[in-house]
Formats: structure tokens, sequence, C-alpha cells
């Protein structure tokens, strides 16, 4: 008889709590069964013997399986509390300035990843030495061409110069460079004085000197381009060996990337001692830098300046300033920035006056936050603006680039324009009171059957605050979009009231 | 859930049960005299507002004992400072249960 009718309740109280778990959410529902015929199981296991039928243990247990109801109601109720909360979050004043902290730092994310934008951070830290000029000859194309041989170079080094206090010279040639016993190719390789970098004031970036093992070969710098093309842009490149031509160089570092492109644009700059650049091609011509001394450059704005040797003035070279300061993402950003703030009111006919139908006017509390919750959404839009325009200009370019430049001008004017705008409207149509965005717009009325009745779109509160008014056709009576505050009557129409 | 919420008297009951060693619903019931319709609900509010956590035994040590796995409960930092105020709100609440040792999880 045991045999049969404990199986027959167990069934009977094991259904009951299937049945309940009916009423709990899906998603929590395998877990909130697992628990309960866990437990299911202790009390079974405390209560009812299986030698002997016992009815008062089985109304224990199936009292125990009721009590499950109440626990699947609970839980379906705190699973519609947390939908409300979610709910209660929609449009509210901080969703919407999490959303655009989100995007403010996925923007940065990306401006960081991208290799353009540290190469234009690159040019604006490193700049090249003001008041540089290179002296060459034009052809006529315009190019600079190299006209300065090593031995006038040296003629000119040896002699006083009012107008100079610094003279570098190099020269190009097209070599094959081998860089691992398995690549190799031509590149551009520009033999130079020692003083070249210091003259140029770039500092030769990834310089290791633990690295240097073998200090008697020639030393090699890497243009940028050439570090990030030819390299993977590995910050371990310094110490490394490269047949450049016929001979062995070590590779000492990397240039910062630059704005001024030298006349032949070097792939690499090898450094020799003045004995090498001697013997090697005397009489190809090069180029020489000169640093301007202060009357060299009072000069330039005024009169030729030349160059003497032995008191003589040398026939007419073709001197080119260097102009190695570029502007910088945060200027163009400042100028991009002033710019949209000056085309703001073309785009947007909106004002932040408003009007309201009744005497009541939110607490200053309420206004203060709305204020501040306007300068969260400016400050945030101008941030997203300013890396967004980053990511945007330098998404496909490597290295420094004026078109880049440009691209993050036209990027940052339009995004701070039309955020702005945006952040403008959006506050236009959150309500005074809890922030929130007004919904459920209605047509009131229409042009065409009021002749000076009132039409246009009515917005409510989903707090229950508040009534917009925005009119379709301004009129002199009604121009402005008007707030109507509603009172406690009104608060029965409202599920929840704690928004 | 601010610590200096008030608690109700099953809600203390529940907590100083907890705190005593009796760690999962069944047994809570045994020791409040409560019924399974009025512990579970008050357990899944109190998981709500923190004041309690919630753990699965591991299936080994179920498998050791030839028995499903329970839920086992233990109060939070706010549910050991929610129960100090409730004791001072309910002084016999401490005197009722006696101590159980704590189960392994």
């Amino acid at each position: 008889m045991n045999s049969i009718v404990n199986p027959v309740f167990r069934a009977m109280d094991l259904s009951l709590l299937h049945s309940a778990s009916l009423l709990v959410p899906a998603v929590r529902r395998e877990e909130w069964l697992r628990e309960w015929r866990a437990e299911f199981w202790h009390v079974t296991d405390a209560r009812i013997e299986s030698s002997a039928f016992c009815w008062q243990a089985q109304r224990e247990v199936a009292a125990f399986c009721l009590g499950s109801f109440a626990d699947a109601q609970c839980m379906r109720r705190l699973a519609h509390d947390e939908q409300r909360k979610t709910v209660s979050m929609h449009s509210s004043a901080t969703q919407c300035l999490l959303w655009l902290a989100l995007l403010f730092v996925l923007c940065a994310t990306l401006a960081c990843l991208f290799p353009g934008v540290r190469a234009e951070y690159d040019t604006v830290l490193h700049p090249v030495r003001p008041n540089l000029i290179v002296i060459a000859a034009t052809d006529l194309n315009d190019k600079q061409v190299p006209a300065v041989s090593y031995t006038e170079f040296q003629n000119w080094r040896s002699s006083y110069q009012r107008y100079f206090d610094g003279l570098g010279f190099y020269r190009t040639d097209t070599q094959t460079v081998a860089l691992s016993a398995t690549r190799s190719g031509k590149f551009t390789v520009a033999l130079a004085s020692t003083n070249m970098m210091a003259l140029l004031g770039l500092p030769v970036r990834a310089a290791n000197e633990a690295a240097d093992t073998n200090r008697s070969l020639p030393q090699v710098v890497l243009s940028y381009e050439m570090w990030t093309r030819s390299f993977g842009s590995d910050p371990h490149v310094s110490g490394r060996t490269i047949q450049v031509g016929e001979q062995i160089a070590r590779i000492a570092g990397v240039l910062p990337c630059s704005s001024w492109k030298p006349p032949t644009n070097p792939d690499l700059w090898i450094l020799v001692p003045g004995a090498q650049l001697a013997t090697a091609n005397q009489d190809t011509s090069g180029f020489v830098v000169a640093h301007l001394t202060k009357l060299g450059q009072d000069a330039m704005d005024t009169e030729r300046i030349s160059i003497m040797v032995r008191g003589e003035v040398e026939p007419w070279f073709c001197g080119i300033a260097i102009n190695g300061n570029a502007a910088g993402p945060w200027r163009i950003y400042l100028f991009a920035l002033f710019l949209a703030a000056l085309a703001l009111p073309a785009v947007t006919s909106l004002s932040m006056s408003e009007s309201s139908f009744s005497s009541h006017r939110p607490s200053w509390k309420q206004n203060m936050a709305r204020w501040l919750f306007l300068g969260a959404k400016l400050a945030l839009v101008a941030c997203i603006a300013y890396f967004a325009s980053l990511d945007i200009a330098y998404w496909r370019i490597g290295g420094y680039s004026e078109i880049a430049e440009l691209t993050q001008l036209a990027a940052n004017f339009l995004l701070c324009l039309f955020g702005f705008r945006w952040a403008l409207m959006d506050q236009r149509q959150r309500c005074p009171v809890c922030l929130r965005r007004v919904t459920h717009p209605a047509r009131v009325g229409l042009a065409s059957q009021t002749f000076l009745g009132w039409n246009g779109t009515e917005m409510i509160c989903v707090g229950g605050h508040t009534l917009l008014h925005v009119p379709s056709l301004p009129t002199s009576w009604f121009g402005a979009q008007r707030w109507l505050y509603l009172d406690t009557s009104w608060e029965f129409l409202f599920a929840d009231l704690t928004l | 859930m601010a610590a200096e919420t008030k608690l109700s008297h099953t809600a203390a009951m529940i907590l100083q049960a907890i705190h005593a060693g009796y760690v999962y619903g069944f047994s809570i019931m045994e020791v409040t005299g409560l019924p399974s319709g009025t512990v579970y609900p008050a357990m899944r509010r109190l998981e709500r507002d923190e004041l309690i956590r919630s753990q699965w035994e591991r299936q080994s040590i179920a498998d050791a004992e030839q028995r499903p796995p329970r839920k086992y409960y233990k109060l939070a930092a706010a549910g050991k400072t929610a129960l100090e105020s409730s004791r001072k709100r309910y002084p016999l609440l401490e005197r009722l249960f006696p101590a159980e040792e704590t189960q392994q999880v």
C-alpha cells in the first residue's frame, strides 16, 4: 500500500512545484525549480518514512509545496520591478549621459589605436628646430635639387659666416638595403654629416645605448615612414644591423614623424664623419642645412643674404626656409570649435528661453540640474567631436598628412556644429522637473480648421510632471513652445510616481 | 539598500537564523517555524536588497552524500549591519536560535 500511495503523493507534490514554476519568469525558471526540487528532496527525506504512510507528514510536505506559489509570485513581482527600473531609465538624463560617455570612450580608444593619430601628436611634440633653411638649387618645376658639393660645404664651414651659426650636409643616393637575410629593397639613403640630427633639433627615438654592441659600425637613423612601413613600428629596432649597399650599418634609432619633408625625402640617414663624406663621391652634389643667426633672421626679411668664403661672396644659391611647425590637432580643434560656435545660430533657431502656461516654476535645484545636464552634454559632445574627427581623419593614414589635417578640421566643425544643435534640441524636449524626454506626441488642431485657435503637437512627460505644447505655425501670440506643469490631481494617471 | 532600513520581524528572524548557521531554506523554515510561502519570498527580497548572498553547493559534495545540491545563503556586509540594528529593535532576537555549524559549500 505504502509503495503505491507515497509515489502518488510525491508525483502530486512535484506537479504542484512544476505548476508554480510557470509563474516564474522563463529566464529564472530553471534555477528556481532546481532549488525547490532540492528543498523538496530534503523535506521529503526529513518527513516521509518509506515504510509507512503518514497522513500528517504528507500534509506537511504538500503545505511546503503550496508555499512555492507564493515564492513564484514573489519572483514574478521582483522581475517586474526590475523591468520597471529599466523602463524608468529609458530616455532619462542618466541614460543620455551614459550613452554619450560610452561613445566618448569608444572614440578615444580608437584614436589611441590609430598609428596616424600617434604620428600627428609626434609631429607636434617634436617640431623641427626654428630658423633653419635648406640651401639647394631649384629646377624648372621648382623642385629642390642638390647644388652644393662637399668641398664647397667644407669651405663654407671653415669660413666665418655672419648669417649662419650651424651648417650640416647631406647627399642622397638610391641603394639596395638588406633589412634582414631574406628582405631587401631599393631605398633613398642620405649620407649626412654627424651633426645633422642635432642641427635639425629632432630627437632620435628608441636610441638604445645598451643594445649598441658594435659602436665601430656606421650609425643609421630611420625615417618614421620607413620604420612603420618596413619594420612594422618595432620599438626594439635600434641596435639591429642592416646592410646598406656594400657596408654594414647599425640602426641607432628612429626620427619622429615630422611635417617637414626634406628634399628627396630620404628613407634612412647614415651619419658619417667628415672624412668619409670627403672620400666617397666627393664631387656629388648635396644639400646644406643651415641655422640662421639673429642677424641672418633679420636680414632674411630685408635683403638677400649670402654665404662668404674667405671674404668673398659665393655665387647664388637658393635658400628655402624649413617650416616644421604643424598646427596640431588641438589648435585645429579649437579653431573648428570657434567656427561651429559662430555657425550654430545659423542652423538652429532654438533659444533656451521658454514660457509656461501656469505660474508654477521649477525649483532652483531643478533649474541647476537642468543647466548642469546641458553643460555635461555639450562637454561630452565636444570631447566626442575631438576624438571622432581624429578617427575619421587618420583611420586610413599612417603618418602626418596635410589632407588628414583638413579632414580633421572639416569633421571637427561638422561634428561640433550638429552635435551642439542636437544637444540644444534634446534639451528643449526634456521635462524641466525630471529631465526625461517628453513622449507620446499628439497633434492638436488643424491649421486649416482653426483660424485663431492653437494647433500644434502636444507631448507628455512619462513621470506625469508636465505637458509640452509645440506650435506647428509660430504666431505672434504663440511663437515658442510652452510647458504646462501638472498638479497632483493628475497623479492617478501615471503608473510610476517615483520617477 | 541603506543600512538604517528597518526590517520586518520575519526578515530579522531570517537574518538571525542565517547568522546562527542555518544556511538553506528548509533549515530556516524549521528553526523559525515560518511556512515555506513566507521564508522563500522573504529570502528573495533580502537577496534583492543585497542583505544576503546565495551560492550553490558543489556538485561533488552533494554526490558524495547522495542528495541533490542545496542553495546556501550567507549574510552580506549590509546584512550584518541590518541585523545589528534589528537586534536593537528586537532585543530577544539574539536568543531565538541555537548556533549551528556552518555548512561547507
